[in-house]
């Protein structure tokens, strides 16, 4: 078996090993280069697809959040409403309690002066009454006389009305 | 996927044993011829560097497919994270050394990367390294001499017939012989280092064996024939000169061709080109 | 004749041994390179990478000439021999 000089130039061999490292550029590219580089691709479109997810998670939860703040402030605004309006209706109601008992108060009152002034027009009625009633005995049996006792009456009356004046 | 990256070793390894002459004393030869092909002008000559470029090649498509198969978007696969090691890295390489422009060139890099360093690695089998033939690597020069031409005439071809009158016209004879002395300088780099630790194997080789001779050749029987000295040193050259030089030489070859590449390409002149040509076609 | 052979093989070697003192110069530059990358790493520890690159491709180019001589060198062991022996022998036909 013949081998080559140590150095020999042979112009076929040089452009099959031209033509090889081409080749072999081509395949790299087609197997290692191109999977390799679309599973990238694919990684980093989901990564990305997975960051847009929890950013949108996110500000789901951040407007959540604040509908929720919202309500509860909303909520505390209510219940100060609704406690102001029960003191109001309370308060008014108390007034109206207050307005009430003291319009029965002053119905009572006057009832009972009314009823003492009547009682006292009674009492004068009958102490007039009783007056007339002893004058008149008083009288008849004082001047014994048939006397109309009509006009008596209506003399003593005007004297009585008299003393009642003084 | 992995039988089919170790078989063309394999089938490497049974032709050299097959078809190696015996060698008598000091042999430094250049590959063996299986056959030759007529070819005109000059005849082909099929030699073991050629079969062992090719068997390189399937080793390394073997090599992708084991892979790159199975790939998941997960990468729950140790080999796929060397797959995606081995681009990026690359990628990175190219992007640093080179502009964004030149982002393609990643796989062409990786090649001669893979090419060069699993070729000069074939030494560690005992076959024979094919960058240690001079038109294997003097065709891969080529290819390089031919992309930085094709990139120094995107500009026109006027515009690459300026660039040699650069600094003062008269330089340009001493332009052209830089210009063609560039692929020569790169083949011969490479072909030197690997053919140097070669020869200097060998050399040392042979020195230790007529050492053991005269020092351990008065054994009786078969003791005086086994090289005693021959057993540290060696493995200890091998591990310099194939595995550390073998990749070193595949990175600086790769270097160069970027570092080539790139600087002969007038990128600021050829956008500002290109822009101008693009607003013209507005119009 | 044998005289001849002799004298082209001898001298073929000679021509060998002495283009291999080019690679005194390749040893001198790349000793002047790797000092002053371990002098750049000690002043900037953090660029060792980068310096490191850099080195190993300023030692490959600088290595270039070294290796044309090594070339040479091979092509007279290896390949004058044979060529310059057949020219003389053609000739002498």
């Amino acid at each position: 078996m013949q081998s080559l000089d140590i150095i020999s130039v042979n112009l076929w061999q040089i452009l099959i090993s031209l033509a090889n490292l081409t080749i072999l550029f081509l395949l790299l590219k087609k197997f290692l280069y191109k999977p390799v580089t679309k599973m990238l691709e694919a990684r980093r479109a989901e990564i990305d697809s997975q960051y847009s997810d929890a950013q949108n998670a996110k500000q789901s939860a951040e407007a959540k959040d604040a509908e929720l703040t919202e309500r509860l402030v909303g909520a505390k605004a209510e219940a100060e409403s609704i406690i102001n309006e029960a003191a109001d209706i309370a308060k008014a109601r108390g007034d109206k309690i207050v307005e009430d008992a003291r319009a029965t108060a002053d119905g009572i009152r006057r009832q009972a002066e009314e009823d003492a002034r009547l009682e006292r027009k009674r009492m004068n009625e009958t102490i007039k009454e009783e007056i007339v009633e002893v004058s008149t005995a008083l009288a008849e049996k004082m001047l014994e006389r048939e006397v109309n006792a009509d006009d008596h009456k209506a003399l003593i009356d005007d004297f009585i009305d008299k003393i009642g004046e003084n | 996927m992995l039988i089919g990256a170790v078989a063309p070793l394999v089938v490497g390894i049974i032709l050299k044993v097959l078809f190696t002459p015996e060698k008598v004393g000091i042999s430094i030869s250049g590959a063996l011829i299986y056959f030759t092909i007529p070819m005109p002008l000059q005849n082909l000559p099929i030699t073991e560097s050629q079969v062992n470029s090719a068997l390189v090649i399937v080793t390394i498509l073997f090599l992708c497919l084991y892979f790159t198969h199975g790939l998941t978007v997960k990468a729950e696969l140790k080999r796929q994270l060397v797959a995606e090691w081995i681009v990026k890295q690359t990628q990175s390489l190219v992007k640093t050394n080179m502009s964004d422009y030149f982002s393609g060139f990643a796989p062409f890099v990786a090649s001669i990367m893979a090419l060069s360093a699993f070729s000069s690695l074939l030494s560690l089998f005992g076959m024979y390294p094919p960058t240690s033939d001079i038109n294997i690597v003097g065709g891969w020069a080529i290819l390089v001499f031919i992309l930085i031409t094709y990139y120094k005439m995107k500009c026109g071809p006027l515009h690459y017939a300026k660039s040699f009158g650069d600094p003062v016209p008269f330089l340009a004879p001493l332009n052209v012989i830089s210009e063609v002395a560039t692929p020569i300088s790169m083949a011969f780099r490479h072909y030197g280092n690997v053919l140097s630790g070669a020869v200097i194997s060998v050399l040392v080789a042979t020195g230790l064996q007529g050492l053991t001779n005269i020092i351990f050749g008065w054994l009786p029987g078969f003791l005086g024939n086994i090289p005693f000295l021959q057993i540290g040193l060696p493995a200890i050259l091998s591990v310099y000169f194939d595995l550390f030089s073998g990749c070193l030489q595949a990175f600086i070859f790769a270097m160069l061709t970027m570092l080539y590449v790139a600087s002969g390409f007038p990128e600021e002149d050829y956008l500002a080109r290109r822009a101008k040509k693009l607003a013209r076609l507005k119009k | 004749m044998e005289i001849a052979i002799g004298i082209i093989l001898g001298c073929c070697a000679l021509g060998a041994g002495a283009a291999m003192i080019a690679g005194i110069g390749p040893g001198i530059g790349e000793g002047n390179a790797v000092a002053s990358a371990c002098e750049a790493i000690g002043r900037q520890p953090e660029c060792k990478g980068s310096v490191t690159t850099t080195m190993l491709m300023g030692c490959a180019i600088a290595e270039t000439t070294g290796l044309y001589a090594l070339v040479i060198a091979i092509l007279l062991i290896f390949v004058a021999p044979n060529m310059l022996v057949n020219i003389l022998l053609n000739a002498v036909k």
